[in-house]
Parts: C-alpha cells; structure tokens; sequence
C-alpha cells in the first residue's frame, strides 16, 4: 500500500529552477495526470519520483519511506518510458524479466511472473521475439510487461502513448484504465494529451513554469478553473477571452459588458470585485448557440465542417477572433455575420492576476 | 557511352590494386618456394624446384625454435591487449559519452594528443625501467593498450552517443547497478564496434614491429614480426627464408580480415550515421 507525498519539492539545473517548490498527496490506488504545456517540469517531476532526478531540496514520501536518496531500485516504483527503452538485444521475455534476473528471483519465480505478466497484457505468443520485430502497440504492451512483472507500488508513465498512431492510441488507454482497475496500484501519468488526461485520471494535476496551477478531478478542472492558465489549457478547442468591464453588482449576480458583448450577468464572487473594474470573461467554445436575440456579434472567417459539428472562427467587432463549435452541421459562407449566445451559467470571470472568481459552492 | 567509361574506370581500379596489392604477394609465394643462390637473385621467375617445406622447417627451427616462442608471445600480447583495450576503451568511450562534465573537454583533449603526439621512446624506457617492467611481456601489453586506446575510445564514443539514454534508465529502475548497466546493456549494444575494435587492434597489434623491437629485447621475448631479423645481416641475407617467414607470419592476420571483412565495414560506419 503506497500513497506518494510531496513537500515543497524543488528541484534547480545549476542556478535555473525547474520546480519551484511542489506539494502535492496521491493516495494508494489513485490514478494521476501531470498535464502542462512543453517544459512545464511535468517529466521532472515523474523522474525525480523516479529515482533518475537528484532532488535538490523538499521531501518525496513514497508510502511512508523518505525516498529522496533511496535508490531507484528500492523505491517500489516502476516506469514505463516514451520510447519504450526496450533492450534491442534481449528476446521480449528477457527484457521482461530483466528486472527480476538483477534481483536474483529464482529460475521457476521468475518464469511464473514473466508468463503471469503476458498473459495479463495478451502477448505470450510474443515471448521468444525480439523487439526489433514488434509493432509499437506490441513494443508498448512489452514496456509495461516489464513494470507490471516488478509488481511495483507505484507505476510512472511518461506520454507512453505518445509514439502510437491515433487508433491504437485509444485501444491502449483503454487498456490502461483496465490495467489500472485490475492491478489496484497507483498510476502516475505524464502525458500533454488533454483526451487521455481527463478519460484516465481520478486527480488531473496542471503544472506550468514548476508551479502545480490545480489540482482535482476532470470535470472540477473543466468547469471550475483555478486561474486564467488552467481554463485555457484545459479543454479543446480553448476557451475564449475577452476584457470586460462590471456594470453592476447584484446579490451573486455580476453584470458585465464589453465592446463585443452587450451584456451578461454572471454568478460569481461578487466579493472580490466592484463595479468598473476590468476583468477577463472566459467562454468555451462549445457554449455558445446560434440565436437571433443573442448579445455576441461577429463576421464568420473560417469555416471546419466535422458533420457532427462545425468549428467557427469569428471575427469580433473589437478585432479579437473566438473560436465558436456549433452543434451539427451548418453551411456557413465567409463574413456573413452570425448572432450568438452566451450561456452565462458555464462562463467563468477571472481578477487581473489571473484567478477566477467563481461564486462558492 | 556513360557506362563504357565506368567499366574502363573500373578495370583500372582492379588492375591498379591488382600491381599494388596482389604482385608484392605473389612475389612472396615465389621466393618462399626457391632455394638460397635463386633467391639471392631477386628476381621475378619460377622456382626452380620444389623448396617450400625445406624453407618451413629451416625457418621454424631456427635459433632453437624461436619461432614457436614467437607465435606465443605474439598471440598472448595480442588476445590480452585487445581484451584490455576493448573493456576499457568502451567503458571510457561510454562514461564520456553519458556524463557531461567540466573536464570532458580537457579529456577529450588528451585522447585526441594521444592519437596525434608520436610516442617518445627513450623516456618510455626509462620509465619502463623505474617501475621494472622494461623487457616483460606484461609490459609491453601495457604499451599496446596505452598506444591504441585513443583510436579505440573515439570510436567507442561516437556509438555510445547513438544509443538512447532511456536505455540505461530502464535498466537502472529495473535496479541495475553501474556495472549491471554497462555489461549487460551497454557492452552488448556495442558489439558492431567491438568487432572493429578487435580486428582492426589485433591485426596492429599483431603486425608492430617497431614497439617490440623497442621496449621488448632478448630472445625469450621475441614476437613474429622480430623473427623476420633471424635472416637478414649487414653481409648475408638468405632472402628464401626471409620471404617464408614472412609468408607465415601473414597468414593470421590475412584470415582475421577475410573473415571479418563485411563486419569490420559496419561497425566502421555504424557509429558516423543515426540508425
């Protein structure tokens, strides 16, 4: 039984930080997604938990071992890499079992838990292979064969899926989720993929510039942003920004207005605002209808017809460009002006640094 | 027209190598079959008479079979100094390749002087003499391995760098310790290169001249490439035994190569180009 703790973990390449002082708690058998833009530190982050990063100062509890000087082999972990590392020169069954030959389990042990593992991810007729002879779905299936034989407390993932083609790239996160169901271990999983960070992940955490921005569950990141940088990354096609000014203030209900919106009332923590000033309104693509009395105005430039819905990039009067997806399909021409909606339940407004002022639950 | 003129190119070629390689050789099978007073005439004709197993066993016997000594210490200088020089050239090779520090470019430096710097003999001798390995077998291994690592490091290094650092982390979460890593991951992975290595330094090794004939003095230590001196003196030189001798000495190396010859081209290469 192994939950992960972090406290203010730091980690700096010569004087240039890359995490600036990480807290965070797993516990057993949770699944968790580091997601963040290029660079965030995600990767670190998961090699330091690792084993393979020197962490430079905070505590790593890897169940209740102080693990920032174990090494990687002590720490009940196993890691399943991006490009696989599957050693080119052992047959599928050695480089699964390799782990287990460094421990000296015995031959018939060892023989148990290489075919225990196989079966488990369905490639015992891959055995007597050697890498260079699998496709990347199998060359992954045998990479987690490796971490699963270990039976590690913790498994670490770095975009293990990134190297696949789109299909196989679902059949293997479903497969991951079923493996995660099976083997009740907990699952930490770095990945910049915004569909397998939220159908996977009981725990989404958002890193930017080493700094963890949110941490919660999919659906709490989607609709409850932290901050500006959460709302944008999160969800796809990315939300839409726009300045706007209060109007009014009544009760929870915020009343705002911009150049490109007339008006909207939201609820929101009315608290921490006043009439006049300016704030960022944040709307998702996905919530804004075509209707005749709506109050956003805008000229159609670019067109993408899905079927089941269609992407528009409007141009606003104020010169900025939203990102509209309507449901089903329309045959919109370029610049013919369109009226939309705003579905003022889902829009989230945001203080100038940056924090969204959603009304409390 | 276009392919005319290659074909001509090519015959060229062939001929070219064909006087520069093929020509010297046959001249030594020639020689190796004549006796004394038709060699000493170095020419270019047909042996009169069968004299080669006469020559063999004149050339074997001499100086109380000197040359069977020779082959010993030739083969044990060259197996032990290959060994050496590919374990350690290829943990060198991989260090300096993995771990980036201040010093590489100093180290890098140095391996690149002992490439280019010639060896200064009489110090060597000197030195040799201080730490009383002057005239042993040991020593002179030593040499071998300190004259040849340098080539052997470089191209152990440009082939590490091809290898994927992923690799030596998976290992080291699958708990391999540093030596783990490198004899059962590393070393194997190398195996192309190695195979130059051990070529391309067992036949240096085996062929030198000079360095035995330097650090390595009196008849007990003699190598091959030594004994070529039993037939040749300022006054009187049997040229018939000089050529069978060189005949014998050729053979190993020239089966070495034909053997290898395909493998020794990929590991050249295998290192210059991402594959």
């Amino acid at each position: 039984m192994a939950g992960l703790e972090f406290k203010a973990l730091h980690k700096t390449y010569g004087s240039v930080p890359v995490i600036k002082g990480v807290d965070l708690s797993v516990d057993h058998g949770e699944f968790v997604v580091f997601v963040g833009p290029s660079g965030c530190g995600k990767s670190t982050l998961l090699r330091m938990i690792a084993g393979l990063e020197d962490i430079t100062s905070g505590e790593l509890w890897i169940g209740d071992k102080l693990c920032n000087d174990v090494e990687p082999r002590d720490r009940g972990i196993a890691m399943v890499f991006q490009s696989y590392a599957l050693y080119p020169h052992m047959t599928v069954y050695d480089n699964v079992g390799f782990g287990l030959k460094l421990a000296r389990t015995d031959k018939a042990e060892r023989d148990r838990k290489i075919r225990d593992a196989a079966r488990i991810l369905q490639m015992e007729a891959l055995l007597d292979r050697k890498p260079s002879q699998l496709s990347g779905g199998q060359r992954q299936r045998v990479a987690i064969g490796r971490a699963i034989v270990r039976q590690p407390e913790v498994f670490l993932f770095d975009e293990p899926l990134s190297n696949l083609d789109a299909a196989l790239r679902v059949d293997m996160r479903m497969e991951l989720a079923k493996l995660h169901q099976d083997l009740g271990a907990t699952m930490i999983y770095v990945t910049h993929d915004q569909v397998e960070a939220m159908t996977l992940a009981d725990k989404i955490v958002v890193l930017n510039g080493g700094v963890v921005q949110q941490v919660g569950a999919p659906i709490d990141l989607y609709q409850r942003p932290a901050n500006l940088f959460v709302a944008g990354f999160i969800g796809s096609p990315k939300m839409n920004f726009a300045e706007v000014t209060v109007q009014s203030i009544d009760g929870t209900m915020a009343t705002v207005t911009s150049k490109d919106i007339s008006s909207v009332s939201v609820a929101a923590d009315t608290s921490r605002m006043s009439v006049g000033d300016t704030l960022t309104l944040g709307v998702r693509p996905h919530h804004l209808t075509l209707d005749a009395s709506g109050t956003l105005v805008g000229g159609v430039s670019l067109v993408e017809r899905l079927g089941n819905e269609t992407n528009v990039s409007l141009k606003l009067p104020s010169g900025a460009t939203w990102l509209v997806v309507l449901d089903g399909d329309h045959n919109l021409r370029g610049s013919q002006a369109l009226q939309l909606a705003v579905d003022s339940s889902t829009v989230v407004l945001f203080d100038k640094t940056g924090q969204s002022l959603l009304a409390p639950r | 027209m276009k392919r005319r003129a290659s074909i001509i190119g090519g015959v060229a070629a062939i001929a070219g190598s064909f006087v520069v390689f093929v020509i010297p050789f046959i001249f030594i099978i020639l020689m190796a079959f004549k006796d004394k007073p038709q060699s000493a005439l170095r020419d270019f004709s047909w042996p009169q008479g069968f004299h080669l197993w006469d020559n063999l066993v004149q050339v074997v016997t001499t100086r109380n079979w000197m040359m069977i000594t020779a082959f010993i210490n030739s083969a044990l200088i060259t197996v032990i100094s290959v060994t050496l020089l590919v374990v350690l050239a290829a943990m060198v090779g991989f260090v300096l390749a993995r771990r980036k520090t201040r010093m590489n470019g100093l180290i890098e430096f140095l391996i690149l002087a002992g490439l280019m710097i010639p060896p200064a003999v009489v110090p060597t001798i000197w030195l040799m003499q201080g730490l009383k390995l002057f005239g042993t077998l040991h020593g002179m291994i030593l040499i071998e391995v300190a004259y040849n690592l340098p080539f052997s490091i470089i191209l152990y290094r440009a082939f590490v760098a091809t290898i994927p650092r992923d690799l030596d982390e998976a290992a080291i979460i699958d708990g391999a310790r540093p030596l783990d890593v490198f004899f059962r991951i590393i070393l194997p992975m190398l195996w192309p290169v190695t195979v130059t290595n051990i070529v391309v330094q067992s036949v240096g090794i085996f062929n030198d001249f000079t360095n035995p004939l330097y650090y390595l003095p009196g008849n007990q230590n003699a190598t091959v490439q030594l004994t070529l001196y039993n037939f040749q003196s300022q006054y009187n030189t049997s040229y018939n035994l000089l050529f069978t001798n060189i005949l014998l000495i050729t053979v190993p190396p020239l089966i070495v190569f034909l053997f290898f010859n395909r493998q020794i081209v990929a590991g050249m290469t295998a290192g210059a180009v991402k594959g």
